[in-house]
């Protein structure tokens, strides 16, 4: 009977029994906690640590942009020629910029992608006005302060009234790409399936072509004669509402290109210039090719005077004409243009096609820049965050358990054990942590286990040494001899009784580690040894050497550099003052770290 | 145990353990590339001329007996030759070899001269402002990742003030006859300034925090108050009687460093484009070049345990405590 009830209260302490052996486990976790937090620089460090850990925690959420995605860049710029020089570029508005024509010597209007209407007054004056339409608009042309036709896709047409833009029913639903207006009394408009339609003051009207290509642009040199140039090489000359074809002079290769832009100055001279660099030349009667001295795209062409014309093209091609043949000019200037509008002495070129957004210098759209491929780098620092914290974590942890292991076993058995295992991690301590991870990728792959291998390989020996030292004064202390008198099994002894003990400094050591694993792991994707699609702050300062722009790019190279110092800093701040519980000889008189039990 | 036995067992204890890491280095290879002549293949060896460079590697013979001829070859000084230089690897090896110590033994000297003053002067002003930001700085300066600290210098140095040359050792072409009428010049301490810096800044913190630490122990001791009671003044104090006996850690974490530095820095050198060991190694794993990355890492392994021994018996030497207790446990 009385074995039964010593039998039962046996099972009902069981709990209890556990909990009493949990608590010196649960005491050396939280010792630890209570050390840094009482520790004046281990109290900032556990904050930035925290900090940084929340960073990779919610950094989808940080992350502005996709880290993988080039940037690309849309404004509208205008560049300006006036007394004989080219400005610098300035930006009006956020949207690209699809055509301009000026009013009289200081105004002008433009439109643009999105239905954007923008009137510029006074020479640079630009401000944005409410449009009726959200359809693009591709062209626009005016006549007077007074009257302006606009005109887009969709068949939009807009007209100025000196105050207001408003819409106007069309028959037709096709794209519009150019307008000419020569007076309040007559404009041209042309577009898609070879449509024209002509404005005789009251009523839009229908011409009839018999061309079934898209027609790109028209210039009037009166209200009655003008050119229209479009897809395949079209030029349609048009004369009292009726229209006939071009009549070459010499040869022409350009007869199937598109032509994107036709501008007279007069009835015997003009200008028309499309795809591949073509620059044909009217002379009142014949149209000719003229030498190109370039090969890409040309979008747009104007006069300034009689003998003087610019062309503007893609990737920021400017050609001039000063009387008998064009040159390059550089103006320095690498995007698209859309096209360049002139009147007497002076031209705005304006633009420009969506471009890729790199090397940009640190704004609010990109908080640390722009990288080479027009990369958003703040959204690779923060998912860079991710692989630095899970490979110091992961490395630290492997590190640990196996130093705490062999450190425990070699320091607790002693003689043979503790010299076999003493004698691998003196091995160990021969081999170079950053050569040995060149090896392993030149043998196996570039990924995150094999440096997380490494470092776990390579740095458990520091942890065994001093675990092995610790246990070895546990051992001889009247509470182990006793457990053994008392008939305790080694296994129960190592993990009850010293594993307690030993947590703080492998608490210590988890903290040291880490701080190392974080180091090694940028370094080695610095050598370019890191797998090359997962984003690291060491694989980020290696693609900015790899592509040699970090040399005047300052964004690229400092942030992660700045993040790895705060990152490892703190991780030490936390292991120095995790020190004290360690080492009794730091503790000051009033220092408040508690005692070891 | 005596001094002469005591220097014996390190000594035997040295060559085991090289010889387990070159075990250790023969099976990871073999593990990982069953046939290094692979790579040659594809240069356009006839059959012949194939079998014969295996004879050569005795890649024809079972396991057990290549690793006798690997354990010869490197016995005899016989590190093969490179597939990339088409040439012996141990003269090449021997060149980079040497540009790196001339690259790392200024920058520890300059750290471990600076470095434990610095850690006295922080000791002596114990709980004031300066100690304070020295140990952040310190801290700082062991955290930032050293390949990070080079390329800001290469930037603010070399392309933003244009006042230091940022790579190589000299400036292309030069003419040297030999490795001395090569580093004897200003052209080579000029292109020395900034990775030695580097590296320097890298490595002043640990000797710093340590002297501080030592010193901080040493301060206690009881022949301090002697000097003190002796009306000694304080700079006396610190840097004639304490600091001599704080030393000790110190100069056995010198040599340590020397030995890891051979192989430790090979990003300095990546980054600053110093034609040494490190960057051998790198280019060997570009270019495949197994023979190459193979002996640099013997080489390197052989200075860190060369090193370490050196440590052990320097502090055998300055703590002759050590010796007598090590059989004592």
């Amino acid at each position: 009977m009385s074995t039964n009830v010593e039998k039962h209260k046996r099972q009902g302490n069981l709990w209890q029994r556990r909990k009493k052996q949990l608590r010196p486990f649960l005491e050396s976790v939280f010792l630890p906690i209570k050390t840094i937090w009482s520790d004046p620089l281990g109290r900032p460090g556990a904050v930035i640590f925290g900090l940084i850990l929340l960073m990779t925690i919610f950094a989808p959420l940080l992350a502005t942009h996709d880290p993988n995605v080039m940037n690309e860049k849309v404004e509208g710029i205008v560049i300006r020629f006036g007394d004989s020089q080219w400005d610098t570029p300035s930006q009006v508005g956020d949207t690209p910029l699809n055509a301009l024509a000026w009013v009289d010597e200081t105004n002008a209007l433009a439109v643009g992608t999105a239905g954007s209407i923008l009137h510029m007054s006074d020479r640079d004056r630009w401000v944005t006005v409410d449009s009726p339409t959200e359809h693009n608009l591709w062209a626009v042309d005016a006549s007077s302060p007074g009257f302006a036709i606009a005109v887009g896709e969709h068949g939009t047409i807009l007209q100025y009234d000196g105050t207001e833009w408003n819409q106007v029913e069309t028959p037709t639903n096709v794209h519009f790409y150019g307008v000419a207006v020569a007076s309040a009394q007559k404009a041209l408009v042309v577009g898609q399936s070879g449509t024209v339609l002509s404005w005789d003051g009251q009523f839009w009207t229908a011409l009839a072509t018999n061309n079934s290509n898209t027609l790109r642009s028209v210039s009037l040199t009166s209200e009655e004669a003008g050119v229209i140039v479009g897809d395949r090489g079209t030029i349609l000359h048009y004369e009292n509402g009726s229209f006939s074809g071009p009549t070459y002079r010499g040869f022409t290769d350009a007869t199937f290109r598109r032509l994107n832009a036709v501008q007279l100055y007069s009835a015997d001279i003009g200008f028309a210039i499309g795809e591949r660099g073509t620059i044909m030349g009217y002379d009142g009667q014949n149209w000719y090719t003229m030498r190109s001295p370039e090969s890409r795209e040309l979008r747009g062409v104007t006069f300034v005077s009689a003998d003087q014309a610019y062309i503007v093209g893609i990737r920021g091609i400017v050609l001039e004409y000063q009387g008998n043949q064009w040159e390059v000019l550089r103006l320095g200037y690498r995007r698209d243009f859309r096209g360049i509008s002139g009147i007497d002495g002076q031209a705005l070129a304006f633009g420009t096609d969506p471009y890729i957004n790199e090397l940009a210098p640190p704004s609010r759209e990109h908080f640390f820049g722009t990288t080479h491929l027009g990369r958003d780098i703040w959204s690779q620092v923060m998912y860079g965050s991710r692989t630095a914290l899970l490979v110091g974590i992961l490395a630290a942890l492997v590190v640990n358990i196996l130093g705490l292991t062999v450190g425990l076993v070699a320091g607790y058995y002693r003689g043979r054990v503790d010299n076999i295992l003493m004698r691998i991690v003196d091995v160990m301590y021969g081999l170079p942590l950053e050569p040995f991870a060149i090896i392993l990728v030149l043998i196996f792959k570039p990924s995150l286990w094999i440096i997380i291998l490494a470092i776990g390989l390579l740095t458990w020996r520091t942890n065994a040494r001093i675990i092995r030292s610790q246990v070895l004064t546990i051992v001889e202390r009247p509470f182990i001899k006793a457990a053994k008198v008392a008939g305790a099994s080694n296994i129960r002894i190592m993990l009850v009784h010293i594993a307690p003990n030993i947590l703080p400094l492998a608490f210590l050591q988890l903290a040291v580690a880490m701080g190392y694993a974080i180091t090694a792991e940028a370094t080695l994707s610095f050598l370019g040894l890191g797998p090359p699609q997962v984003y690291s702050w060491g694989t980020i300062l290696h693609a900015a050497r790899l592509s040699g722009a970090w040399r005047t790019a300052w964004w690229w190279v400092i942030p992660p550099g700045i993040f790895i110092c705060i990152t490892v800093v703190s991780v030490f701040l936390v292991s120095r003052s995790l020190e004290v519980l360690t080492n009794p000889r730091l503790r000051g008189g009033n220092n408040r770290a508690p005692r070891r039990p | 145990m005596g001094k002469g036995e005591f220097i014996l067992k390190r000594i035997v204890q040295l060559l085991l353990t090289y010889w387990v890491i070159l075990t250790v280095l023969f099976f990871l290879f073999r593990l990982g590339l069953p046939d290094p002549t692979a790579a040659l293949v594809v240069e356009g060896l006839s059959a012949e001329e194939q079998a014969m460079v295996q004879a050569r590697f005795g890649l024809d013979q079972p396991l057990w007996v290549q690793y006798f001829i690997y354990l010869r070859n490197f016995l005899q000084g016989d590190f093969g030759v490179s597939f990339h230089y088409k040439a012996a690897v141990f003269p090449i090896l021997m060149e980079k070899f040497l540009n790196t110590i001339v690259l790392m033994l200024p920058a520890i000297l300059i750290s471990y001269t600076i470095g434990p003053v610095l850690g006295v002067i922080l000791s002596w002003k114990r709980g004031t402002r300066i100690e304070f930001s020295g140990i952040v700085s310190g801290l700082f300066l062991r955290s930032a990742p050293v390949f990070w600290t080079g390329m800001i210098f290469i930037m603010v140095f070399g392309i933003w003030w244009g006042v230091l040359p940022t790579s190589g050792m000299r400036t292309v072409p030069y003419d040297a006859d030999n490795f001395l009428t090569k580093i004897f010049t200003l052209d080579y301490l000029w292109h020395l300034i900034l990775p030695a810096l580097t590296i320097a800044l890298y490595y002043l913190g640990l000797p710093m925090l340590i002297m501080r630490n030592t010193m901080l122990e040493v301060m206690g001791e009881d022949y301090i108050e002697l000097c003190q009671a002796k009306g000694l003044s304080p700079r006396t104090i610190m840097f004639k009687h304490a600091a001599r006996n704080a030393l000790l850690p110190v100069v056995t974490q010198a040599a340590i460093t020397v030995g890891m530095a051979v192989g430790g820095q090979v990003v300095v050198e990546v980054v600053y484009s110093w034609p040494g060991l490190g960057r051998e190694m790198i280019q060997a794993v570009r270019t495949s070049d197994y023979p190459m990355a193979q002996a640099s890492f013997m080489l390197m392994a052989g200075m860190v345990l060369l090193m370490n021994f050196l440590a052990d018996m320097v502090y055998g030497y300055l703590d002759p405590r050590v010796v007598t207790k090590g059989e004592g446990r």
